[in-house]
């Protein structure tokens, strides 16, 4: 009976050391990883938007960054964007919506251009503008990119639920909605059959997708047409020309589910089906206040 | 009880005598589904030699403090705060490596190799006799590791380290993960068969 004691108070310390130890690694490491993921992804959007290190993208090309949030305020709710002002940098105007889209309101906040790649500290900023009687809650962001001033594409960030835990993605998609590009950024699906959704020969699959078809995307389970594989994954055996023909030859076609993953695969398609269409339509009714409201944009 | 091998001995003796695949048979699981390749083997075995020597010298720092009854709970907690630390540490420095290495870092926590030696050798020996101990056991596993690999890469795939040098590919089977132990038994039988004729050879 003694024993249990002395066993139960050193397994609490030996725990406690433990967590310690790597609750320091942790506080000491965050920053750095964190740093590495906003760089990762920062390069996972050129690549997508077409650019590399050799092939840089112009200094006419600006991204704008919309954050959307739910405002709730006594019992009614609404969308939230925080819109950058073409006043400079660190000012924007936040765009209160409601659920049908029409416009509420609308406030200027300034933020401090480090300080606003950092949620919390936005969300602060809106909230003192916006008064204490309405909730915000940060619901995602999109990035807006021009050339020049004018919209050439969008890059959405987006996460939805997977065949185990969330899968997270960027979808690029061009100023007709047409998607780009899709890069997987985070997920836990199985090794070897849920994970193939990183494969070129899935994910470009999504590519040259128009809205119009997109709406109607569904998963087939037939094998994949070698040709078309060629082409997906693109590794040099065929010319450019034959892979843009062969893409377009397949360009109103379902997605050919991976082999042993029709969940994954069904689970990224509804994904990306439900991210585009809802991006159109929301944007369309913030494009539509912005006008109504002449609230000046850089985009 | 102290051990009266030199610290030159103890890492000699991790390599080749208590060599922990080929002579103590232990960690069959990695050594069998990972050694598909040298460059696999390798990234193991750095990793393994790491926590291998941080658990090593962390338990054989407390060991008298270490309550003999859960002395098994607080070896696998000791792993387990080394790996997470070094998982975190290597995602936060050197994120080219963690990209390739991840997946088998988190492996690391279950083992066989680093619990035995710890129960075997840390728990009774001095720090830096542990730590060379951790050492020769880490680089033995680590040259286990990459010698199946670069046996498994050459006959079936025909490179070794990605590189092509039969220009073709002997027979497929080799990478398959079941021809693991074929592979570990073939090599088991030959350092063997080493040894045994190296006794006959100093006998005569």
């Amino acid at each position: 009976m003694k024993d249990i004691f002395t066993i139960i108070l050193r397994l609490t310390i030996s725990c406690l050391l433990a967590g310690l130890v790597m609750g320091a690694a942790f506080v000491l490491t965050n920053n750095a990883k964190k740093h590495n993921a906003h760089m990762h992804e920062q390069k996972v959007s050129q690549s997508l938007l077409g650019y590399s290190a050799t092939n840089p993208p112009p200094a006419t090309l600006a991204m704008h960054e919309v954050y959307r949030y739910i405002v709730t305020a006594s019992g009614s709710q609404g969308m939230g964007y925080l819109v950058p002002s073409k006043d400079g940098e660190g000012k924007f105007t936040f765009v209160t919506l409601d659920l049908d889209g029409k416009f509420q309101a609308q406030t200027t906040v300034t933020i401090a251009p480090e300080k606003t790649a950092e949620e919390s500290e936005r969300t602060r900023a809106i909230a003192a503008v916006l008064g204490v009687d309405k909730a915000l809650r940060y619901a995602d962001q999109t990035i807006v990119v021009t050339d020049n001033g004018k919209r050439t594409a969008y890059l959405l960030p987006g996460k939805f639920p997977g065949f185990k835990t969330f899968i997270s993605v960027i979808l690029a998609l061009d100023s007709k909605f047409t998607i780009i590009g899709l890069e997987v950024m985070e997920h836990e699906e199985d090794p070897g059959l849920g994970a193939e959704i990183v494969q070129k020969y899935f994910k470009n699959q999504f590519k040259g997708k128009g809205i119009d078809k997109v709406k109607t995307l569904e998963v087939v389970k037939t094998p994949l047409p070698d040709d078309y594989r060629q082409a997906l994954e693109g590794d040099g055996k065929i010319t450019a020309d034959q892979v843009t023909a062969i893409q377009a030859q397949y360009q109103d076609k379902d997605i050919y589910a991976l082999t042993g993953a029709t969940i994954s695969s069904r689970s990224v398609t509804n994904g990306v089906k439900g991210m585009v269409q809802k991006f159109a339509y929301r944007l369309g009714l913030l494009d539509r206040a912005l006008i109504e409201q002449h609230i000046a944009t850089p985009f | 009880m102290a051990t009266d091998k030199t610290n030159l001995q103890l890492v000699v003796n991790g390599i080749l005598n208590e060599n922990p695949i080929f002579r103590l048979v232990l960690s069959m699981c990695p050594a069998v589904g990972i050694s598909t390749t040298v460059m696999n083997g390798f990234m193991l075995g750095i990793a393994v030699l790491f926590v291998q020597v941080f658990s090593s010298c962390t338990i054989s720092l407390f060991k008298n403090v270490i309550h003999p009854r859960i002395r098994i709970p607080t070896y696998t907690l000791t792993i387990a705060t080394w790996v997470t630390v070094i998982d975190m540490v290597l995602a936060a420095y050197l994120p080219e490596a963690y990209a390739k290495m991840g997946i088998f870092i988190k492996l690391i926590v279950a083992f066989a190799i680093i619990t035995m030696r710890l129960e075997m050798f840390a728990c009774k020996e001095s720090v830096t006799a542990s730590f060379w101990d951790g050492i020769g056991m880490g680089l033995g596993f680590m040259a286990g590791m990459m010698s199946l690999g670069l046996v498994r890469e050459l006959l079936g795939m025909g490179t070794i380290l990605g590189y092509d040098v039969l220009g073709f590919k002997p027979l497929l089977f080799f990478v398959l993960p079941f021809a693991g132990f074929f592979c570990v038994g073939l090599m088991m039988a030959f350092f063997n068969y080493i040894e045994l004729a190296y006794k006959r050879a100093k006998r005569a």
